[in-house]
Order: structure tokens, then C-alpha cells, then sequence
């Protein structure tokens, strides 16, 4: 049961990551004076993503789970 | 002091709720016209990307998707001041109000399939050559060169109709109650499909029950990572010409209305 939940936390974590960092509304231009330098970092999350999969393998059962459940 | 933006809403009156942010600051509405942009101050730009202030940003983009339309704003995004904020939301007001308008009482949700690939194509494997079976061939070099090329060929081809058809089948459960999608195919081979759909409101509990049923369709070695409701983060669409207004009747609506706005933004920021 503590692996469901845990499996659903870094789930959730992976798909907020996916979201917040790469998603939404993104500024251009000069107005903006700092947007996060966060495109390399995501590089590494996109790999981490494509490694739910992965994981889903080791852990076995499968995680059903709506976001707001996950928290 | 600067400001970090979280979203923008379609309201312009301050936000009652008392909501915390960044740094541990104070969320509030900058409105500008009939919209808004949700801040709080910030005392330096995001330097580092980590996984606290990441979910403080989204607790915060949630928070706001309770009561209004929001359109979130990637992490990170800091102004200088509110002069540039007014600037950036003058640019991008049209761009901001139709998607608003588009999102309205809508929310997101996101649907990973994962699929046995292996096995599926060990099963296409063995059917071609239980088919070939039949066939008889010479063995020469080259001609094996080129069958074993087109039997790859023709694995990947199966493979990838197979995918189309499953993909096919799980749309027709969750796509009735979607008013947009975006469907990607095989990002790796085992992720057969990583689709977010745009659900109204009122339709969330149908489209949580479409899962149910796929899932009762009981496709063997089939994982389904399900995830939502969201903010729209996937469904906002800035056109690369914000700012720049092409239409003249709609221009000149606009620039009137912004205007006006400019008015009462400057009046209630002195």
C-alpha cells in the first residue's frame, strides 16, 4: 500500500514537473527580465518521465490515481 | 521588488483568499482591464529550479483554478515592476481574453497508456512467420539481406498500425467528453500513447468514468497512469503575434478598451 502511495507522489511530482516547466503561459520579449533557466533541467526531467514506464515494469501493479488523490 | 507571476484570471478585483506563494509571500491580483495577473513579490530572480518552490508554484496556479478561469505561467516568469507587468498585459491582452474565454469552466487532464510493446511485437513476429512458413525461398545472401529489411519493415508497419488502432480505441472512450485533445504517439515504445484532454466541468465525472471502463476492457499488460484536473496548462495558445493586432475593427475595440484600462490602471496605481 506505502509503494502505491509513494508510486503515486513521484507520478504526480513528474507530471507537475512536466507542466509547471514546460506548459502554460510563456512570456517573451523584453518585458520579462528573468524566466528560470530551466530548459536543461527539464532535459533530464523529460528522460526521468520517459522512465515511469521503466518503473511501472519494477513496481509491477499499475497506478491509477487522479492528482488530487495522489496529495 | 520584483514580481513573480503565477497566472493570469478573468477577474479584476483583489482576491479575498488569503494566499501564500514564493518566499513565503503574499498573492495578490494586479488587475488590468477586465483580467488579471496573480503575484507575489519576489526579492531576486529564480536562480534554481527545486522541487519546493516548484510545488509551491503549482499549489498556488491550483488555489486560483478553484474559483476563476486561470491561465497558469510557467515557472520562474518574474517582471521588475508593474509598469513592465502593464506593458506585458497590454501585449498579450487579446491573446490572454480568447483563451480565457476558451478555457472557461474547463480542466485538463492527462492519460499515459502504457503497453506491452515487447510482447506485441514478439506477437506480430510470430504471425509473419507463421505466414512465411508457407513460402518457400532460396537462401542466397542477398536475398535474405533484403527480407530480413523488409521483415523489419513489416514489423515496425504492424507495430505502428497496431498502436494506431489501440490508440483508436482508447480516444473513443475519453474523446466524446473532451472538448479538445492532444494525442502523442509511441514517445518511446512502450509509451503508447500520452494524450491531455480539455474537459468541461460538468463533464469531468463522465470522462473519470471513461477510465473505468477501459479499464474493464481488461487489454492485457495495458497501464494506465491517469492524472488530473489541471489547470489548461497544455490547451493555452499564444499567437507569436501578441501585441501585434492585425484586424482593424477588432484592433480598434481593443485599443480603445485598453486605453480605457491604461486610465484606471494609471489612476489606481498612483
Amino acid at each position: 500500500m506505502n509503494s502505491v502511495v509513494v508510486k503515486s507522489k513521484e507520478v504526480t511530482l513528474l507530471e507537475i514537473l512536466d507542466r509547471v516547466l514546460d506548459k502554460g503561459v510563456i512570456i517573451s520579449g523584453d518585458v520579462v527580465i528573468s524566466v528560470a533557466d530551466v530548459d536543461l533541467i527539464y532535459l533530464g526531467l523529460k528522460v526521468l518521465l520517459s522512465s515511469v514506464e521503466t518503473m511501472e515494469k519494477l513496481r509491477g501493479s499499475p497506478f491509477i490515481s487522479p492528482m488530487q488523490e495522489a496529495k | 521588488m520584483k514580481l513573480y507571476l503565477y497566472g493570469i484570471i478573468d477577474f479584476s478585483n483583489q482576491i479575498t483568499e488569503s494566499i501564500y506563494g514564493l518566499e513565503g509571500s503574499n498573492v495578490y491580483n494586479i488587475p488590468f482591464c477586465d483580467i488579471g495577473a496573480v503575484v507575489s513579490e519576489i526579492s531576486q530572480p529564480i536562480r534554481d529550479v527545486t522541487e519546493g518552490a516548484v510545488l509551491e508554484h503549482e499549489a498556488v496556479v491550483e488555489k486560483l483554478m478553484a474559483n476563476f478561469t486561470v491561465l497558469p505561467v510557467r515557472f520562474g516568469t518574474v517582471v521588475n515592476s508593474r509598469d513592465e507587468l502593464f506593458s506585458m498585459m497590454e501585449s498579450y491582452y487579446r491573446d490572454f481574453k480568447s483563451n480565457l474565454a476558451r478555457l472557461h469552466n474547463k480542466l485538463e487532464f492527462g492519460i499515459k497508456v502504457i503497453w506491452p510493446a515487447d510482447k506485441v511485437k514478439a506477437n506480430i513476429i510470430r504471425v509473419l512467420k507463421k505466414d512465411e512458413q508457407t513460402i518457400e525461398s532460396d537462401n542466397s545472401p542477398s536475398k535474405r539481406f533484403i527480407e530480413e529489411k523488409f521483415e523489419k519493415y513489416k514489423i515496425d508497419k504492424e507495430f505502428e498500425a497496431k498502436a494506431n488502432r489501440f490508440i483508436k480505441i482508447i480516444d473513443i472512450f475519453f474523446g466524446k467528453f473532451a472538448a479538445e485533445k492532444k494525442l502523442e504517439k509511441l514517445k518511446t515504445q512502450n509509451l503508447l500513447l500520452d494524450a491531455v484532454y480539455l474537459v468541461e466541468k460538468d463533464k469531468q465525472r463522465d470522462f473519470k468514468e471513461a477510465l473505468e471502463h477501459i479499464k474493464n476492457a481488461n487489454y492485457p499488460g495495458f497501464k494506465y497512469l491517469f492524472s488530473g484536473p489541471w489547470p489548461a496548462y497544455n490547451f493555452v495558445i499564444l499567437s507569436r503575434q501578441s501585441g501585434l493586432l492585425t484586424d482593424s475593427q477588432q484592433t480598434n475595440d481593443i485599443l480603445d478598451k485598453v486605453t480605457q484600462c491604461q486610465a484606471l490602471v494609471g489612476a489606481n496605481s498612483i
